[in-house]
Protein backbone atom coordinates (compact mmCIF):
# COMPACT_ATOMS: atom_id res chain seq x y z
CA UNK A 1 0.00 0.00 0.00
CA UNK A 2 1.54 3.27 -1.11
CA UNK A 3 0.06 5.31 1.74
CA UNK A 4 0.92 2.84 4.49
CA UNK A 5 1.97 4.58 7.70
CA UNK A 6 2.41 1.65 10.07
CA UNK A 7 3.07 -1.95 9.21
CA UNK A 8 3.11 -4.61 11.92
CA UNK A 9 4.14 -8.14 10.96
CA UNK A 10 3.97 -11.22 13.18
CA UNK A 11 4.20 -9.27 16.44
CA UNK A 12 4.35 -11.37 19.60
CA UNK A 13 4.66 -10.56 23.29
CA UNK A 14 4.77 -12.88 26.32
CA UNK A 15 4.74 -12.18 30.04
CA UNK A 16 6.48 -15.27 31.40
CA UNK A 17 4.33 -18.18 30.29
CA UNK A 18 1.36 -15.99 29.36
CA UNK A 19 1.00 -15.21 25.68
CA UNK A 20 -0.30 -11.63 25.53
CA UNK A 21 0.03 -11.20 21.75
CA UNK A 22 0.79 -13.67 19.00
CA UNK A 23 1.30 -13.25 15.28
CA UNK A 24 -0.31 -9.81 15.04
CA UNK A 25 -0.35 -8.40 11.51
CA UNK A 26 -1.73 -4.90 11.14
CA UNK A 27 -1.43 -2.22 8.50
CA UNK A 28 -2.56 1.35 9.07
CA UNK A 29 -2.89 3.81 6.22
CA UNK A 30 -2.21 7.54 6.43
CA UNK A 31 -5.24 9.55 7.55
CA UNK A 32 -7.16 6.48 8.71
CA UNK A 33 -9.38 6.27 11.80
CA UNK A 34 -8.91 2.76 13.10
CA UNK A 35 -10.95 1.39 15.98
CA UNK A 36 -9.17 -1.28 17.99
CA UNK A 37 -11.54 -3.29 20.15
CA UNK A 38 -11.55 -6.46 22.17
CA UNK A 39 -12.65 -7.78 25.56
CA UNK A 40 -10.64 -6.98 28.70
CA UNK A 41 -7.26 -8.72 28.63
CA UNK A 42 -7.35 -9.22 24.86
CA UNK A 43 -4.01 -7.40 24.43
CA UNK A 44 -5.09 -3.98 23.12
CA UNK A 45 -3.03 -1.92 25.55
CA UNK A 46 -0.13 -4.38 25.31
CA UNK A 47 -0.15 -3.86 21.54
CA UNK A 48 -0.11 -0.07 21.98
CA UNK A 49 2.70 -0.40 24.54
CA UNK A 50 4.73 -2.54 22.12
CA UNK A 51 4.16 -0.16 19.22
CA UNK A 52 5.05 2.92 21.30
CA UNK A 53 8.17 1.34 22.81
CA UNK A 54 6.95 1.08 26.42
CA UNK A 55 7.21 -2.71 26.12
CA UNK A 56 9.51 -4.69 23.87
CA UNK A 57 7.95 -7.28 21.60
CA UNK A 58 9.81 -10.59 21.46
CA UNK A 59 8.91 -11.36 17.87
CA UNK A 60 7.73 -9.59 14.75
CA UNK A 61 8.62 -6.31 13.12
CA UNK A 62 7.15 -2.83 13.21
CA UNK A 63 7.78 -0.37 10.40
CA UNK A 64 6.60 3.21 10.83
CA UNK A 65 6.76 5.72 7.98
CA UNK A 66 9.21 3.41 6.21
CA UNK A 67 11.53 3.10 9.23
CA UNK A 68 11.89 -0.10 11.25
CA UNK A 69 11.25 0.58 14.94
CA UNK A 70 12.93 -2.54 16.35
CA UNK A 71 15.15 -1.64 19.31
CA UNK A 72 14.04 1.99 19.28
CA UNK A 73 13.12 3.34 22.73
CA UNK A 74 9.88 5.15 23.50
CA UNK A 75 11.02 8.77 23.30
CA UNK A 76 12.73 8.13 19.95
CA UNK A 77 9.46 6.72 18.57
CA UNK A 78 7.62 9.80 19.86
CA UNK A 79 10.09 12.03 18.06
CA UNK A 80 9.48 10.00 14.92
CA UNK A 81 5.78 10.90 15.06
CA UNK A 82 4.16 8.15 17.13
CA UNK A 83 2.16 9.56 20.04
CA UNK A 84 -0.16 8.08 22.61
CA UNK A 85 -2.52 8.98 25.39
CA UNK A 86 -2.76 6.71 28.42
CA UNK A 87 -5.67 4.59 29.58
CA UNK A 88 -5.38 6.22 33.02
CA UNK A 89 -4.46 9.89 32.52
CA UNK A 90 -0.87 10.57 33.50
CA UNK A 91 -0.56 14.34 33.74
CA UNK A 92 2.55 15.99 35.18
CA UNK A 93 0.95 16.85 38.53
CA UNK A 94 3.47 19.40 39.74
CA UNK A 95 3.21 21.51 36.58
CA UNK A 96 0.63 23.93 35.24
CA UNK A 97 -1.34 22.89 32.16
CA UNK A 98 0.89 25.11 30.02
CA UNK A 99 4.01 23.37 31.30
CA UNK A 100 2.38 19.99 30.66
CA UNK A 101 2.19 21.02 27.01
CA UNK A 102 5.64 22.65 26.98
CA UNK A 103 7.35 19.35 27.82
CA UNK A 104 6.55 17.62 24.48
CA UNK A 105 7.12 20.84 22.55
CA UNK A 106 10.61 21.24 24.03
CA UNK A 107 11.59 17.60 24.00
CA UNK A 108 9.91 16.32 20.85
CA UNK A 109 9.26 19.12 18.39
CA UNK A 110 12.46 21.04 19.22
CA UNK A 111 14.48 17.82 19.20
CA UNK A 112 13.63 17.10 15.56
CA UNK A 113 16.33 18.10 13.10
CA UNK A 114 15.57 21.41 11.42
CA UNK A 115 12.92 22.39 13.99
CA UNK A 116 13.36 25.01 16.62
CA UNK A 117 10.43 26.78 18.18
CA UNK A 118 11.32 30.00 19.97
CA UNK A 119 9.97 30.65 23.49
CA UNK A 120 7.30 32.91 21.99
CA UNK A 121 6.30 30.26 19.44
CA UNK A 122 6.11 27.64 22.19
CA UNK A 123 3.85 29.88 24.31
CA UNK A 124 1.64 30.51 21.28
CA UNK A 125 1.45 26.80 20.45
CA UNK A 126 0.58 25.94 24.08
CA UNK A 127 -2.29 28.40 24.02
CA UNK A 128 -3.46 27.10 20.64
CA UNK A 129 -3.47 23.48 21.83
CA UNK A 130 -5.25 24.26 25.10
CA UNK A 131 -7.83 26.32 23.19
CA UNK A 132 -8.32 23.39 20.84
CA UNK A 133 -9.44 21.26 23.79
CA UNK A 134 -11.28 24.11 25.59
CA UNK A 135 -8.80 24.35 28.43
CA UNK A 136 -7.30 27.77 27.65
CA UNK A 137 -8.98 29.41 30.65
CA UNK A 138 -7.29 26.92 32.98
CA UNK A 139 -3.84 27.22 31.44
CA UNK A 140 -2.14 28.28 34.70
CA UNK A 141 -3.97 25.76 36.86
CA UNK A 142 -2.61 22.38 37.98
CA UNK A 143 -4.07 19.07 36.74
CA UNK A 144 -5.57 18.44 40.20
CA UNK A 145 -8.08 21.25 39.48
CA UNK A 146 -9.43 19.47 36.38
CA UNK A 147 -12.49 17.30 35.98
CA UNK A 148 -12.23 13.79 34.55
CA UNK A 149 -13.12 14.89 31.01
CA UNK A 150 -10.72 17.84 31.20
CA UNK A 151 -7.97 15.49 32.32
CA UNK A 152 -8.65 13.32 29.24
CA UNK A 153 -8.50 16.41 27.05
CA UNK A 154 -5.20 17.47 28.60
CA UNK A 155 -3.87 13.99 27.92
CA UNK A 156 -4.86 14.33 24.25
CA UNK A 157 -3.48 17.87 23.97
CA UNK A 158 -0.13 16.73 25.38
CA UNK A 159 0.02 13.86 22.89
CA UNK A 160 -0.92 16.17 20.01
CA UNK A 161 1.76 18.66 21.12
CA UNK A 162 4.35 16.16 19.88
CA UNK A 163 3.02 16.89 16.36
CA UNK A 164 2.38 13.22 15.65
CA UNK A 165 1.45 11.57 12.41
CA UNK A 166 -0.09 8.63 14.27
CA UNK A 167 -1.95 8.95 17.58
CA UNK A 168 -3.05 6.06 19.80
CA UNK A 169 -5.96 7.17 21.97
CA UNK A 170 -6.07 4.47 24.64
CA UNK A 171 -9.53 4.40 26.23
CA UNK A 172 -9.76 8.17 26.07
CA UNK A 173 -13.46 8.02 26.92
CA UNK A 174 -13.48 5.58 29.83
CA UNK A 175 -15.71 6.77 32.68
CA UNK A 176 -17.15 9.73 30.77
CA UNK A 177 -20.80 10.68 30.33
CA UNK A 178 -22.53 10.58 26.94
CA UNK A 179 -22.06 14.31 26.31
CA UNK A 180 -18.41 14.14 27.41
CA UNK A 181 -17.83 11.21 25.02
CA UNK A 182 -19.21 13.32 22.20
CA UNK A 183 -16.83 16.13 23.18
CA UNK A 184 -13.84 13.79 22.98
CA UNK A 185 -15.01 12.33 19.66
CA UNK A 186 -15.33 15.86 18.28
CA UNK A 187 -11.76 16.62 19.39
CA UNK A 188 -10.48 13.39 17.79
CA UNK A 189 -12.34 14.09 14.54
CA UNK A 190 -10.84 17.58 14.37
CA UNK A 191 -7.37 16.11 14.87
CA UNK A 192 -8.00 13.58 12.12
CA UNK A 193 -9.14 16.38 9.79
CA UNK A 194 -5.78 18.03 10.47
CA UNK A 195 -4.08 14.94 9.03
CA UNK A 196 -3.34 12.90 12.13
CA UNK A 197 -3.99 9.19 11.73
CA UNK A 198 -5.81 7.94 14.82
CA UNK A 199 -6.11 4.54 16.43
CA UNK A 200 -8.95 4.54 18.96
CA UNK A 201 -8.75 1.79 21.58
CA UNK A 202 -12.11 1.73 23.23
CA UNK A 203 -14.81 -0.35 24.91
CA UNK A 204 -17.66 2.06 24.23
CA UNK A 205 -19.02 0.63 21.00
CA UNK A 206 -21.22 3.59 20.03
CA UNK A 207 -18.13 5.81 20.16
CA UNK A 208 -16.02 3.34 18.20
CA UNK A 209 -18.68 2.85 15.53
CA UNK A 210 -19.31 6.56 15.04
CA UNK A 211 -15.60 7.39 14.91
CA UNK A 212 -13.88 4.56 13.06
CA UNK A 213 -13.53 4.04 9.34
CA UNK A 214 -12.06 0.60 9.99
CA UNK A 215 -12.20 -1.86 12.86
CA UNK A 216 -9.67 -4.40 14.13
CA UNK A 217 -10.67 -6.87 16.81
CA UNK A 218 -8.32 -8.58 19.24
CA UNK A 219 -9.26 -11.60 21.32
CA UNK A 220 -6.84 -13.40 23.64
CA UNK A 221 -3.81 -11.88 21.92
CA UNK A 222 -4.92 -12.73 18.38
CA UNK A 223 -6.44 -10.51 15.73
CA UNK A 224 -9.69 -12.15 14.74
CA UNK A 225 -11.21 -9.52 12.47
CA UNK A 226 -10.14 -6.50 10.47
CA UNK A 227 -12.32 -4.52 8.08
CA UNK A 228 -15.19 -2.10 7.75
CA UNK A 229 -16.83 -1.53 11.18
CA UNK A 230 -20.27 -2.86 10.25
CA UNK A 231 -18.75 -5.98 8.66
CA UNK A 232 -16.24 -6.59 11.46
CA UNK A 233 -18.81 -6.59 14.27
CA UNK A 234 -20.96 -9.05 12.35
CA UNK A 235 -18.05 -11.43 12.02
CA UNK A 236 -19.17 -14.68 13.76
CA UNK A 237 -15.90 -14.91 15.70
CA UNK A 238 -16.35 -11.37 17.05
CA UNK A 239 -19.95 -12.11 18.03
CA UNK A 240 -18.78 -15.24 19.82
CA UNK A 241 -16.04 -13.32 21.66
CA UNK A 242 -18.44 -10.64 22.83
CA UNK A 243 -21.70 -12.52 23.27
CA UNK A 244 -20.54 -16.10 23.86
CA UNK A 245 -21.69 -19.27 22.08
CA UNK B 1 14.51 36.76 38.10
CA UNK B 2 16.71 35.98 35.13
CA UNK B 3 19.46 33.43 35.67
CA UNK B 4 22.32 35.83 35.01
CA UNK B 5 20.88 38.32 37.53
CA UNK B 6 20.39 35.53 40.06
CA UNK B 7 24.02 34.45 39.65
CA UNK B 8 25.21 38.03 40.17
CA UNK B 9 23.04 38.38 43.28
CA UNK B 10 24.20 35.16 44.95
CA UNK B 11 27.86 35.81 44.13
CA UNK B 12 27.48 39.29 45.67
CA UNK B 13 25.73 37.79 48.72
CA UNK B 14 28.50 35.19 49.07
CA UNK B 15 31.27 37.80 48.87
CA UNK B 16 29.45 40.11 51.31
CA UNK B 17 28.92 37.20 53.72
CA UNK B 18 32.63 36.33 53.72
CA UNK B 19 33.77 39.97 54.03
CA UNK B 20 31.37 40.76 56.89
CA UNK B 21 32.32 37.53 58.70
CA UNK B 22 36.01 38.35 58.41
CA UNK B 23 35.50 41.93 59.58
CA UNK B 24 33.28 41.31 62.56
CA UNK B 25 33.77 37.72 63.72
CA UNK B 26 36.91 36.90 65.60
CA UNK B 27 35.80 33.74 67.39
CA UNK B 28 37.10 30.72 65.43
CA UNK B 29 34.17 28.62 66.58
CA UNK B 30 31.88 30.59 64.29
CA UNK B 31 33.95 29.46 61.30
CA UNK B 32 33.97 25.82 62.46
CA UNK B 33 30.20 25.83 62.96
CA UNK B 34 29.50 27.94 59.85
CA UNK B 35 31.58 25.57 57.72
CA UNK B 36 29.35 22.65 58.71
CA UNK B 37 26.14 24.56 57.92
CA UNK B 38 27.55 25.65 54.54
CA UNK B 39 28.67 22.09 53.83
CA UNK B 40 25.10 20.95 54.41
CA UNK B 41 23.80 23.63 52.04
CA UNK B 42 25.98 22.07 49.32
CA UNK B 43 25.07 18.49 50.25
CA UNK B 44 21.32 19.06 50.53
CA UNK B 45 21.22 21.13 47.34
CA UNK B 46 23.17 18.41 45.54
CA UNK B 47 20.88 15.71 46.93
CA UNK B 48 17.85 17.70 45.83
CA UNK B 49 18.93 17.71 42.17
CA UNK B 50 18.35 13.95 42.06
CA UNK B 51 15.96 13.46 44.98
CA UNK B 52 13.78 16.55 44.73
CA UNK B 53 13.84 17.54 41.06
CA UNK B 54 13.97 14.01 39.63
CA UNK B 55 12.24 12.04 42.38
CA UNK B 56 14.99 9.46 42.95
CA UNK B 57 15.86 9.03 46.64
CA UNK B 58 19.58 8.70 47.17
CA UNK B 59 20.84 7.28 50.47
CA UNK B 60 24.42 7.15 49.22
CA UNK B 61 25.42 10.74 50.04
CA UNK B 62 28.11 9.40 52.37
CA UNK B 63 29.79 7.55 49.49
CA UNK B 64 30.00 10.57 47.17
CA UNK B 65 31.06 12.86 50.03
CA UNK B 66 33.75 10.44 51.26
CA UNK B 67 35.08 9.84 47.74
CA UNK B 68 35.65 13.61 47.52
CA UNK B 69 37.36 13.59 50.93
CA UNK B 70 39.56 10.60 50.14
CA UNK B 71 40.52 11.94 46.71
CA UNK B 72 41.90 14.98 48.58
CA UNK B 73 43.75 12.68 50.99
CA UNK B 74 45.35 10.90 48.02
CA UNK B 75 46.31 14.20 46.39
CA UNK B 76 47.69 15.39 49.73
CA UNK B 77 50.00 12.37 49.82
CA UNK B 78 50.85 12.57 46.13
CA UNK B 79 54.03 14.75 46.38
CA UNK B 80 55.44 12.42 49.06
CA UNK B 81 54.56 9.35 46.96
CA UNK B 82 56.14 10.74 43.78
CA UNK B 83 59.23 11.74 45.70
CA UNK B 84 59.77 8.33 47.28
CA UNK B 85 58.82 6.27 44.22
CA UNK B 86 60.28 8.31 41.33
CA UNK B 87 62.42 10.90 43.09
CA UNK B 88 60.15 13.53 41.60
CA UNK B 89 59.51 16.77 43.47
CA UNK B 90 56.22 18.58 42.92
CA UNK B 91 54.53 21.37 44.83
CA UNK B 92 51.67 20.42 47.17
CA UNK B 93 48.34 20.26 45.36
CA UNK B 94 46.26 23.37 46.18
CA UNK B 95 42.89 22.78 47.84
CA UNK B 96 40.81 24.31 44.99
CA UNK B 97 42.42 21.76 42.62
CA UNK B 98 41.54 19.01 45.11
CA UNK B 99 37.94 20.23 45.11
CA UNK B 100 37.78 20.07 41.31
CA UNK B 101 39.34 16.58 41.26
CA UNK B 102 37.02 15.40 44.06
CA UNK B 103 34.07 16.71 42.06
CA UNK B 104 35.25 14.95 38.89
CA UNK B 105 35.79 11.59 40.60
CA UNK B 106 32.48 11.73 42.49
CA UNK B 107 30.75 12.87 39.30
CA UNK B 108 32.14 9.82 37.50
CA UNK B 109 31.00 7.64 40.41
CA UNK B 110 27.55 9.21 40.05
CA UNK B 111 27.51 8.52 36.32
CA UNK B 112 28.56 4.89 36.81
CA UNK B 113 26.11 4.35 39.65
CA UNK B 114 23.36 5.94 37.64
CA UNK B 115 24.07 3.77 34.62
CA UNK B 116 23.90 0.63 36.75
CA UNK B 117 20.96 1.55 38.97
CA UNK B 118 18.68 4.01 37.21
CA UNK B 119 16.63 1.27 35.62
CA UNK B 120 15.50 0.61 39.18
CA UNK B 121 12.77 2.76 40.62
CA UNK B 122 11.49 3.85 44.00
CA UNK B 123 12.68 1.92 47.01
CA UNK B 124 14.91 -0.37 44.91
CA UNK B 125 16.98 2.60 43.72
CA UNK B 126 17.24 3.87 47.31
CA UNK B 127 18.49 0.47 48.50
CA UNK B 128 21.03 0.35 45.66
CA UNK B 129 22.49 3.72 46.71
CA UNK B 130 22.69 2.56 50.31
CA UNK B 131 24.58 -0.51 49.09
CA UNK B 132 26.93 1.76 47.13
CA UNK B 133 27.89 3.51 50.34
CA UNK B 134 28.73 0.19 51.99
CA UNK B 135 30.74 -1.00 48.97
CA UNK B 136 32.81 2.21 48.78
CA UNK B 137 33.39 2.19 52.56
CA UNK B 138 34.60 -1.43 52.39
CA UNK B 139 37.06 -0.47 49.63
CA UNK B 140 38.40 2.46 51.66
CA UNK B 141 38.67 0.38 54.85
CA UNK B 142 40.88 -2.06 52.94
CA UNK B 143 43.03 0.58 51.22
CA UNK B 144 46.22 1.04 53.23
CA UNK B 145 47.49 4.00 51.22
CA UNK B 146 44.77 6.18 52.78
CA UNK B 147 45.11 4.63 56.22
CA UNK B 148 42.51 1.85 55.91
CA UNK B 149 40.29 1.54 58.96
CA UNK B 150 42.89 3.36 61.13
CA UNK B 151 42.41 6.56 59.23
CA UNK B 152 44.95 9.14 58.12
CA UNK B 153 46.29 12.34 59.67
CA UNK B 154 46.37 15.36 57.42
CA UNK B 155 48.56 18.29 58.37
CA UNK B 156 47.17 21.57 57.14
CA UNK B 157 49.52 23.87 55.20
CA UNK B 158 51.22 26.40 57.47
CA UNK B 159 49.98 29.38 55.46
CA UNK B 160 46.37 29.99 54.46
CA UNK B 161 45.73 31.76 51.15
CA UNK B 162 43.54 34.91 51.24
CA UNK B 163 44.91 35.88 54.69
CA UNK B 164 43.57 34.84 58.08
CA UNK B 165 43.64 31.35 59.57
CA UNK B 166 43.14 28.10 57.67
CA UNK B 167 39.64 27.58 59.04
CA UNK B 168 38.67 31.00 57.63
CA UNK B 169 40.03 29.88 54.25
CA UNK B 170 37.99 26.66 54.44
CA UNK B 171 34.93 28.71 55.39
CA UNK B 172 35.49 30.96 52.35
CA UNK B 173 35.85 27.97 50.01
CA UNK B 174 32.69 26.34 51.38
CA UNK B 175 30.82 29.63 50.91
CA UNK B 176 31.98 29.63 47.27
CA UNK B 177 30.81 26.01 46.88
CA UNK B 178 27.44 26.91 48.41
CA UNK B 179 27.04 29.76 45.92
CA UNK B 180 28.01 27.43 43.08
CA UNK B 181 25.61 24.66 44.09
CA UNK B 182 22.68 27.02 44.71
CA UNK B 183 23.37 28.78 41.38
CA UNK B 184 23.44 25.45 39.53
CA UNK B 185 20.23 24.26 41.23
CA UNK B 186 18.41 27.50 40.39
CA UNK B 187 19.64 27.37 36.78
CA UNK B 188 18.40 23.78 36.42
CA UNK B 189 15.03 24.64 37.93
CA UNK B 190 14.06 27.16 35.29
CA UNK B 191 15.61 25.34 32.35
CA UNK B 192 14.57 22.75 29.78
CA UNK B 193 16.54 20.23 31.85
CA UNK B 194 14.57 21.15 34.97
CA UNK B 195 11.27 20.71 33.16
CA UNK B 196 12.40 17.30 31.90
CA UNK B 197 13.49 16.21 35.39
CA UNK B 198 10.15 17.36 36.84
CA UNK B 199 8.36 15.36 34.15
CA UNK B 200 10.37 12.27 35.17
CA UNK B 201 9.50 12.87 38.82
CA UNK B 202 5.78 13.23 38.06
CA UNK B 203 5.46 10.27 35.70
CA UNK B 204 8.33 8.57 33.95
CA UNK B 205 6.21 6.73 31.35
CA UNK B 206 4.38 9.92 30.41
CA UNK B 207 7.70 11.77 30.24
CA UNK B 208 9.13 9.18 27.85
CA UNK B 209 5.94 9.33 25.78
CA UNK B 210 6.38 13.11 25.60
CA UNK B 211 9.83 12.68 24.08
CA UNK B 212 11.89 13.16 27.26
CA UNK B 213 15.09 11.04 27.07
CA UNK B 214 14.61 9.87 30.65
CA UNK B 215 17.75 7.77 31.07
CA UNK B 216 20.03 10.54 29.72
CA UNK B 217 18.47 13.17 31.98
CA UNK B 218 18.68 10.94 35.04
CA UNK B 219 22.37 10.31 34.29
CA UNK B 220 22.95 14.07 34.07
CA UNK B 221 21.21 14.46 37.45
CA UNK B 222 23.22 11.71 39.18
CA UNK B 223 26.48 13.03 37.74
CA UNK B 224 25.82 16.64 38.81
CA UNK B 225 24.52 15.59 42.20
CA UNK B 226 27.47 13.26 42.81
CA UNK B 227 30.00 15.87 41.64
CA UNK B 228 28.68 18.53 44.03
CA UNK B 229 28.66 16.07 46.93
CA UNK B 230 32.27 15.14 46.14
CA UNK B 231 33.22 18.82 46.02
CA UNK B 232 31.63 19.30 49.45
CA UNK B 233 33.69 16.41 50.79
CA UNK B 234 37.04 17.46 49.27
CA UNK B 235 38.01 20.03 51.96
CA UNK B 236 36.99 17.66 54.80
CA UNK B 237 40.50 16.25 55.48
CA UNK B 238 41.77 19.78 56.14
CA UNK B 239 38.77 20.55 58.33
CA UNK B 240 38.96 17.47 60.55
CA UNK B 241 42.77 16.92 60.10
CA UNK B 242 42.15 13.25 60.80
CA UNK B 243 40.17 11.32 58.22
CA UNK B 244 38.79 7.87 58.96
CA UNK B 245 36.06 5.79 57.28
CA UNK B 246 33.76 5.86 60.32
CA UNK B 247 33.49 9.64 60.32
CA UNK B 248 33.68 10.32 56.60
CA UNK B 249 30.96 7.74 55.77
CA UNK B 250 28.92 8.81 58.79
CA UNK B 251 25.21 8.05 58.48
CA UNK B 252 24.53 11.67 59.51
CA UNK B 253 25.54 12.88 56.04
CA UNK B 254 22.97 10.66 54.32
CA UNK B 255 20.22 11.38 56.86
CA UNK B 256 20.81 15.13 56.94
CA UNK B 257 21.04 15.50 53.18
CA UNK B 258 17.63 13.80 52.86
CA UNK B 259 16.02 15.53 55.87
CA UNK B 260 17.10 19.07 54.99
CA UNK B 261 15.38 19.25 51.57
CA UNK B 262 12.32 17.40 52.94
CA UNK B 263 12.00 19.94 55.78
CA UNK B 264 12.81 22.95 53.59
CA UNK B 265 10.87 21.83 50.51
CA UNK B 266 12.06 19.72 47.59
CA UNK B 267 10.62 21.43 44.53
CA UNK B 268 12.60 24.65 44.78
CA UNK B 269 16.29 25.59 45.21
CA UNK B 270 15.47 27.58 48.33
CA UNK B 271 14.03 24.57 50.18
CA UNK B 272 17.33 22.73 50.80
CA UNK B 273 19.00 26.04 51.71
CA UNK B 274 16.33 26.79 54.35
CA UNK B 275 16.46 23.20 55.62
CA UNK B 276 20.26 23.21 55.84
CA UNK B 277 20.43 26.55 57.65
CA UNK B 278 17.64 25.58 60.05
CA UNK B 279 18.72 22.03 60.87
CA UNK B 280 22.46 22.75 60.63
CA UNK B 281 22.19 25.68 63.05
CA UNK B 282 20.01 23.75 65.51
CA UNK B 283 22.50 20.88 65.43
CA UNK B 284 25.45 23.19 66.03
CA UNK B 285 23.63 24.86 68.93
CA UNK B 286 22.72 21.48 70.41
CA UNK B 287 26.33 20.34 70.07
CA UNK B 288 27.68 23.20 72.22
CA UNK B 289 24.77 23.46 74.65
CA UNK B 290 23.67 19.85 75.19
CA UNK B 291 25.44 17.11 73.23
CA UNK B 292 26.24 16.21 69.62
CA UNK B 293 24.61 12.86 70.36
CA UNK B 294 21.27 14.67 70.11
CA UNK B 295 21.81 15.75 66.51
CA UNK B 296 20.27 12.76 64.77
CA UNK B 297 17.43 12.70 67.31
CA UNK B 298 16.60 16.31 66.45
CA UNK B 299 16.64 15.49 62.74
CA UNK B 300 14.40 12.46 63.30
CA UNK B 301 11.82 14.35 65.36
CA UNK B 302 11.71 17.28 62.93
CA UNK B 303 11.48 14.93 59.96
CA UNK B 304 8.49 13.09 61.45
CA UNK B 305 6.79 16.37 62.35
CA UNK B 306 7.26 17.83 58.89
CA UNK B 307 6.19 14.68 57.06
CA UNK B 308 2.93 14.78 59.06
CA UNK B 309 2.28 18.53 59.26
CA UNK B 310 3.95 19.90 56.13
CA UNK B 311 4.84 17.14 53.65
CA UNK B 312 5.87 19.77 51.09
CA UNK B 313 8.27 21.39 53.55
CA UNK B 314 8.50 24.99 54.66
CA UNK B 315 8.36 26.23 51.06
CA UNK B 316 5.16 24.23 50.46
CA UNK B 317 3.69 25.59 53.69
CA UNK B 318 4.40 29.20 52.65
CA UNK B 319 3.06 28.58 49.13
CA UNK B 320 -0.13 27.16 50.66
CA UNK B 321 -0.59 30.25 52.85
CA UNK B 322 -0.01 32.51 49.85
CA UNK B 323 -2.62 30.64 47.81
CA UNK B 324 -5.14 30.98 50.66
CA UNK B 325 -4.27 34.66 50.99
CA UNK B 326 -4.81 35.20 47.25
CA UNK B 327 -8.22 33.49 47.40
Amino acid sequence: MADTLLEVTGLGKRFGGFVALEGIDLTIAKGERLGLIGPNGSGKSTLVNCLCGTLHNESGTVVFAGKPLDGMIAHERTRLGLARSFQLPKPFHSMSLVDNIRVPLLYTVNARPGHHLSDAAIAERCEELLTHVNLADKARRRPRDLTQVEMRKLELARAVATQPTLLFADEAMAGLSHSEIEEIIAVLLRLNEQGITIVLIEHIMTAVMSFSTRLAVLVAGHKIADGLPQEAIRNPEVERAYLGE
Amino acid sequence: MRNSVFWLVIVAVGIAFVVVSRLYLTNEYFYFAGYVVLQYIVLSTAWNILGGYTGYTNFGTGAFFAVGAYSSAVLHKLPQLLHSAFDLTIIPVPLPVMIVVGGLISGLLGLGTGYLTLRLRGVFFAIATLALSIVVQTLIVNWDFVGGSRGIYIIRPAMAPLGGGYIEYLFTLMTALSVLSVGIARSIEGSRLGLGLAAIRDDELAAEASGVPTLRLKLIATTMSGALMGMAGAPLPYYVTYLDPASSFNLAYAVNSVAMPVIGGMTSWIGPVIGAILLGTIQQLATVTISSALNLLIVGVLLILFVIIAPNGIVGLVQGWRRKWDV
